[in-house]
């Protein structure tokens, strides 16, 4: 009997298991909308009307969806920072200071070596963001190598040492301009090493979507590459799952776990460069805690390239839309932040779900999300 | 020779080890809650977001009614009400830990700063709110030095001074402390000896809540006396930094907060003395970085930390 149904039971299972791998991630958004919308009627608002404004603020237009993808982008490449350490039995919750790092490199390099042509000041301004990040990450994973140090500390303490360098440089040290007032900031970025920008003029003339998309993309590519088509991501898997079985089956952990971090840290450095790329300068205080909320993404998105991509999209839609939704319909931003937090715990309560799945007869998905 | 008396003026200054104490203070609270969550099993990266809470509900309560126990009271019980979720989503629903501590810390953020805009959106919390009371002790406050760092010092302080040795009382000298430690080590070895692994659990995050609710609470209502977002700005982050690095040990993180503390201190006291102020603000997290990979060593949490307990068939 069980032979007869074996070569039935494969693509079906296959089937089964990617509707169970979305199924969690989009019951938890509608979860949290409902349990969000609560919290906006408790406040005294109409729920609809926030949600109407913030889907309309996000997607709404042209400018808007490209809009919404500038604020995903960095999101995105700082999940696979956080991902990609993952991967590797390793808690980098210290996205955000490798990717402060990436920053400050990328801009240095971009405005002392402005007079460089544009491809190769490009190409040298991306490889200074992300061997700044991946050597930023790179302590933290040596440190854990050698000492044993735990790099929940670790990561976090160099991500404010990381910041207050940033505050350093561009307040009272070398990347402070001359006569500068007002926000702190870097000089400009040279207009020759910009992206340039994808969403042809015809379409939308002041549109600021640039080449860093398709940089995102192929980081995605070369995230899954890495983990799933070469020996070095096989072994950083082996020791994510088990690192006593890794050592024991002769990798040497040590050396993988640093490898993991620098590499992690390379995607946040180039995730730091981004927002820099868009703004053309480098302002004190750039980031609005993308390290941080990369966590989430990268939770959301379970680990997987694709998957982080989606998750980061949603949470860079929820971020541009709440623009809107605070200016016409006077609800706090910060509604997007509660969502946020209900879709990962959710995602995080899988068993609620999978309750709740059984519950509405979807036995068979419930089981092989298991 | 200048370096060396600026540091010697710098030193002896009673502010710095006064201000050591202060800053230590709402991270030894937060600290310990994480100590007592984690030797029950439960893995807590959501002290930030408790103090968080502790803050915005010490604040809102204390500017309705002016009465500075009900404020502290309605922060810790409010620190307590957000840790339960993160006690339901990790006992009841197995969730991932630090998948929930992740969601509790957003989950504060946003909350308090949605309701933040929706009671005193561009105006700020109100400047007439009572401050928890600072203990001049007669005696102790004419000596000289010493009278300047403990003579005065906030009720706070002390109440997590005190709660140092209480904790470890708690969890080494007790039958439920013994039984906290067993649920954390060997869940099944405890149930099988009649523990219940669940309820042991609950109240031990739920401690922990309350702990950091009450940190939170001194940061509104003494240090800035005022509520502004994200206003905890990572010392729930510290204080689980100072509990791995004290080893989940109270004693170990009391003086690991002492650290974290004394180097907050020291960037204050040495503003204007020519340093940039940017890199000696980050002083406290060097120290803790040094600290970590040359005296402390590998850190074992307890076994069970973080294992979801499945009751058997």
């Amino acid at each position: 009997m069980t032979v007869a149904i074996a070569p039935l039971e494969a693509p079906r299972s296959r089937i089964l298991r990617l509707a169970a791998a979305g199924v969690t991630p989009v019951l938890a958004v509608v979860l949290a909308i409902i349990v969000g919308g609560f919290v906006v009627l408790a406040s005294g608002s109409n729920p609809i009307t926030a949600y109407q404004q913030m889907l309309v603020g996000a997607v709404g237009s042209p400018f808007d969806i490209s809009e919404t993808f500038i604020s995903s982008i960095p999101l995105i490449l700082a999940a696979y920072a956080v991902s990609f350490a993952f991967r590797c039995g390793l808690f980098n919750i210290g996205a955000e200071g490798q990717l402060y790092m990436g920053a400050i490199a990328s801009t240095w390099v971009a405005t002392t070596l402005s007079d460089w042509p544009g491809l190769p000041l490009i190409i040298a301004c991306i490889v200074a963001a992300m061997a700044a990040g991946g050597a930023w990450a790179g302590i933290a994973g040596w440190l854990k190598a050698k000492t044993g140090a735990h790099e929940v500390i670790t990561t976090m303490m160099l991500s404010y040492v990381a910041i207050d360098i940033s505050h350093w440089l561009l307040e009272a040290g070398p990347m402070t301009p001359a006569n500068a007032f007002g926000t702190p900031e870097s000089g400009p970025i040279p207009p020759t090493a910009a992206f340039p920008v994808i969403v042809p003029s015809w379409i939308l003339p002041n549109a600021r979507l640039n080449a860093s998309l398709f940089l995102t993309i192929l980081a995605g590519l070369v995230f899954a590459w890495i983990l799933w088509r070469t020996p070095l991501g096989y072994e950083i898997r082996a020791v994510g799952f088990n690192a006593k079985a890794a050592a024991y089956g002769g990798i040497n952990v040590a050396r993988r776990l640093v490898i993991a971090m620098v590499i992690a840290g390379a995607f946040a450095g180039l995730a730091g460069m981004v927002p820099v790329w868009t703004q053309m300068r480098l302002y004190d205080s750039f980031s609005p805690g993308y390290g941080y909320e990369a966590i989430a993404v990268a939770l959301v998105g379970k680990n997987s390239a694709i998957g982080i991509f989606l998750a980061g999209l949603l949470y860079g839609a929820m971020i541009h839309g709440s623009v809107a939704m605070q200016a016409n319909a006077n609800i706090s931003g910060f509604l997007v932040q509660i969502l946020q937090a209900l879709v990962l715990f959710f995602v995080g309560a899988e068993m609620l779900i999978r309750w709740m799945l059984k519950r509405g007869g979807l036995r068979a998905i419930a089981e092989a999300s298991a | 020779m200048d370096l060396v008396n600026l540091f010697v003026t710098v030193f002896t200054r009673p502010d710095l080890w006064a201000g050591t104490l202060r800053f230590a203070a709402p991270l030894t609270l937060a600290a310990l809650g994480g100590v007592i969550s984690e030797r029950s099993g439960v893995v807590n990266i959501a002290m930030e977001g408790m103090m968080l809470v502790g803050a915005f509900f010490a604040v809102l309560v204390a500017a309705a009614t002016h009465d500075i126990v009900l404020a502290t009271l309605a922060s810790v019980v409010c620190g307590g009400l957000i840790a339960t979720f993160h006690g339901v989503a990790s006992i009841h629903l197995r969730a991932n830990q630090i998948v929930s501590g992740m969601a509790i810390n957003l989950l504060a953020l946003g909350l308090t700063s949605f309701l933040m805009f929706r009671f005193y959106a561009t105006s700020g919390t109100p400047s007439d709110i009572p401050a928890l009371p600072d203990i001049n002790i007669p005696v102790v406050n004419s000596i000289p030095f010493v009278g300047a760092v403990i003579g005065d010092q906030n009720i706070i302080v002390w109440v997590a001074i005190l709660a140092v040795p209480a904790t470890w009382f708690f969890l080494f000298r007790t039958r439920l402390g013994l039984r906290i430690r067993a649920v954390g080590e060997h869940p099944r070895a405890a149930d099988t000896l009649g523990v219940s692994v669940f309820q042991i659990r609950y109240l031990c995050v739920i401690l922990s809540g309350l702990l950091s609710g009450l940190g939170g609470a001194y940061l509104a209502l003494s240090v800035a006396h005022s509520f502004s977002d994200n206003m905890t700005s990572g010392a729930g982050f510290i204080a689980l930094a100072a509990m791995i690095f004290g080893k989940w040990h109270p004693v170990g993180a009391f003086l690991a907060c002492l650290l974290f503390g004394f180097g907050q201190s020291l960037g204050i006291n040495l503003q204007g003395t020519g340093f940039p102020d940017q890199l000696v603000a980050a002083t406290p997290y060097v120290l803790t970085v040094v600290a970590l990979a040359g005296f402390v060593g590998r850190a074992t949490a307890p076994a069970a930390d973080g294992v979801p307990y499945e009751v058997g068939e």
